[in-house]
């Protein structure tokens, strides 16, 4: 059904997005927190730039990373980490690449996520003796919940619909960089539309199935209030 | 004493000095208008908002020099006036979350504690309820319920009875009374209906300091009190049981060596607490043997304070206790009344607290 490469394809596209979203997960959640519970000196500049890849075209944010991850790159250390001259068209580079592009998709929901957290709620739980890690585990990440689930749908299909940074460092090496979107935008160049037809519904179905689960699920979840 | 405090807080234009003690068991009213900084002080005690100074609790250092020790270490019970239920857990889960974290002086709380608690608000029925479902009365219910399960060595109250009905105030009332035999409970109000029947000690906030603390009726009626001009302005006698008269519905209570009659339906406890409002109280020079006044009762004059709207305040002195009289200026100048004039003072009703 799918051209071949194309399955090799969606399987690093989807790869991609699960590992940048679990990264995006785990380092946005302190972000998040500090940047959620009180305004600092310096807070809306570093906002701003952590929002900036909503805004930049995807290439520009491609080509620095680029520049940044290349063996002469201010990032050119983390290459030999895995034993190569640098992480630009790789895999882990992708990854780097991903996780930045997407960041503000994760960041913002749960941002906005422990901003709703009643403070009280939170002194109410330290008065009946639990403490800070105990707090975010019992009352922090329940009451967090659809903002986590926001966070990880938006960060997974940003990543999985990701182009321009990914051409820009990955390049189309298959089973290593070649992920869907480029695959498909191959197969365009190439004339080759019954292939992109079937590739793009792929994309398209399955993009649609998981929005579907997750309104499905938040609707369950808030119950019948 | 069980807490006793010396610190400082500044907010803004705000700034918060308070030093007090607080005796070892039984309520303390922390009372003052909104905006003089009670809920500040009853944070910072939690540990909830920062502050300068010291605080100690039973020899504990809980602030100091040394750094604070965090909320969740201090072993208070916390209840704000909203009940602020964890939204996501039942009320089984609430109380729960509570008593899991709660240490008795090192040991696991003891499962009979769980069933006290229970049993002291009624909060069985409401076990398997989602907290969302709750009254307001059934949430304070249990709000105050999580603050006993912690296991606290000092409750902290904020205007818990605020949002709550006469009846639901009364039953709720009785139980912190309860609870306050035993540990230090810290009440802020600014009601004096709960100033007057749950407090036996008044820690008076102005403008970020404490103006006045000590026993309830030292601080009303005491020089200087900021109540003397409040409409509801009065004192709570201390008396001793007698004995209860069937036939009139009366109980008969001793004050010092006076008896004081007042309506009731039944004999009632053994130190029961009268309170008396300064405008319930007239004074006459004679005692007047053909007045249908229930209790007239020897008294000294122990300062005139002389109020707006040609109204003046009498403290009197009576069996040892403070009572006050609100009268008009220009009876006072009839009658001639001076610190040191011998009068009689006719209550003309007075309630059971």
């Amino acid at each position: 059904m799918l051209a071949a490469g194309d399955t090799l394809a969606l399987w690093v596209s989807v790869k991609l997005a699960l590992i940048t979203t679990v990264i995006l997960l785990v380092l946005c959640t302190p972000l998040a927190w500090w940047l959620a519970r009180r305004f600092r000196p310096g807070q809306a500049l570093l906002e701003s730039l952590l929002a900036l890849p909503l805004v930049l075209p995807p290439t520009v944010l491609g080509f620095y990373l680029l520049l940044f991850l290349g063996p002469d790159g201010p990032g050119g250390w983390l290459g030999p980490l895995l034993e190569r001259p640098g992480l630009a068209f790789s895999f882990a580079g992708l990854v780097i690449g991903s996780v930045v592009y997407s960041l503000p998709f994760v960041l913002q929901p749960l941002k906005n996520a422990f901003a709703a957290i009643d403070k009280d709620v939170l002194d109410m739980a330290a008065a009946a003796g639990a403490g800070p890690l105990d707090r975010f585990f019992s009352v922090v990440l329940p009451l967090a919940r659809p903002g986590y689930l926001s966070a990880a749908v938006l960060g997974f299909a940003h990543t999985l619909g990701e182009f321009g940074v990914v051409l820009m460092i990955g390049g189309s090496i298959a089973g290593e960089t070649r992920v869907a979107s480029v695959a498909l935008y191959e197969h365009v160049e190439a004339g080759d539309y019954a292939s992109a037809q079937r590739l793009a519904l792929v994309l398209v179905v399955m993009s649609l199935v998981l929005l579907w689960a997750v309104f499905r699920w938040q609707k369950k979840a808030r119950g019948p209030l | 004493m069980s807490l006793s405090l010396d610190i400082a807080l500044r907010r803004g234009a705000f700034a918060l000095s308070v030093q007090g003690t607080l005796p070892e068991r039984g309520v303390t009213i922390l009372f003052g208008e909104s905006g003089a900084g009670k809920s500040s002080l009853l944070r910072a005690v939690a540990g909830l908002e920062p502050c300068q100074g010291r605080i100690e609790f039973d020899g504990e250092r809980w602030q100091g020099r040394a750094g604070m020790l965090p909320a969740h270490r201090r072993p208070v019970g916390l209840m704000l006036q909203k009940p602020t239920l964890f939204p996501h857990l039942d009320v089984t889960g609430n109380l729960r979350y509570a008593a899991r974290r709660a240490t008795m002086s090192g040991q696991r709380l003891p499962a009979q504690r769980w069933e006290e608690v229970l049993e002291l608000l009624s909060l069985a029925p409401l076990l398997p309820r989602r907290v969302q479902g709750l009254s307001g009365g059934e949430a304070s219910r249990v709000a105050l319920g999580r603050a006993l399960l912690s296991a606290p060595r000092l409750l902290l109250l904020d205007e818990p009875l605020a949002a709550l009905d006469q009846a639901r105030r009364q039953a709720l009332m009785e139980v912190i009374g309860r609870v306050a035999k035993t540990i230090p409970v810290l009440y802020v109000s600014h009601h004096l209906d709960e100033v007057l029947t749950l407090g036996e000690h008044l820690w008076w906030l102005r403008d970020g300091a404490l103006a006045a603390q000590g026993e309830v009726n030292d601080v009303l009626a005491g020089p200087g009190s900021p109540l003397a001009e409040h409409r509801d302005a009065a004192v709570v006698l201390r008396t001793r049981h007698l004995r209860y008269e069937q036939d009139h519905h009366l109980l008969v209570l001793a004050l010092g060596a006076c008896e004081v009659r007042v309506p009731a339906s039944g004999p009632g406890g053994d130190t029961p607490r009268l309170r008396v409002a300064a405008r319930d109280v007239s004074l006459t020079l004679s005692p007047a043997s053909d007045s249908s006044v229930l209790n007239i009762l020897p008294a000294v004059v122990d300062d005139v304070r002389s109020l707006p709207q040609g109204q003046c305040l009498v403290r009197l002195r009576c069996e040892q206790q403070w009572l006050l009289a609100r009268l008009s200026s220009y009876s006072r100048d009839r009658l001639r009344l001076a610190p040191g004039s011998r009068v009689h003072a006719q209550i003309k009703a007075a309630a059971l607290v």
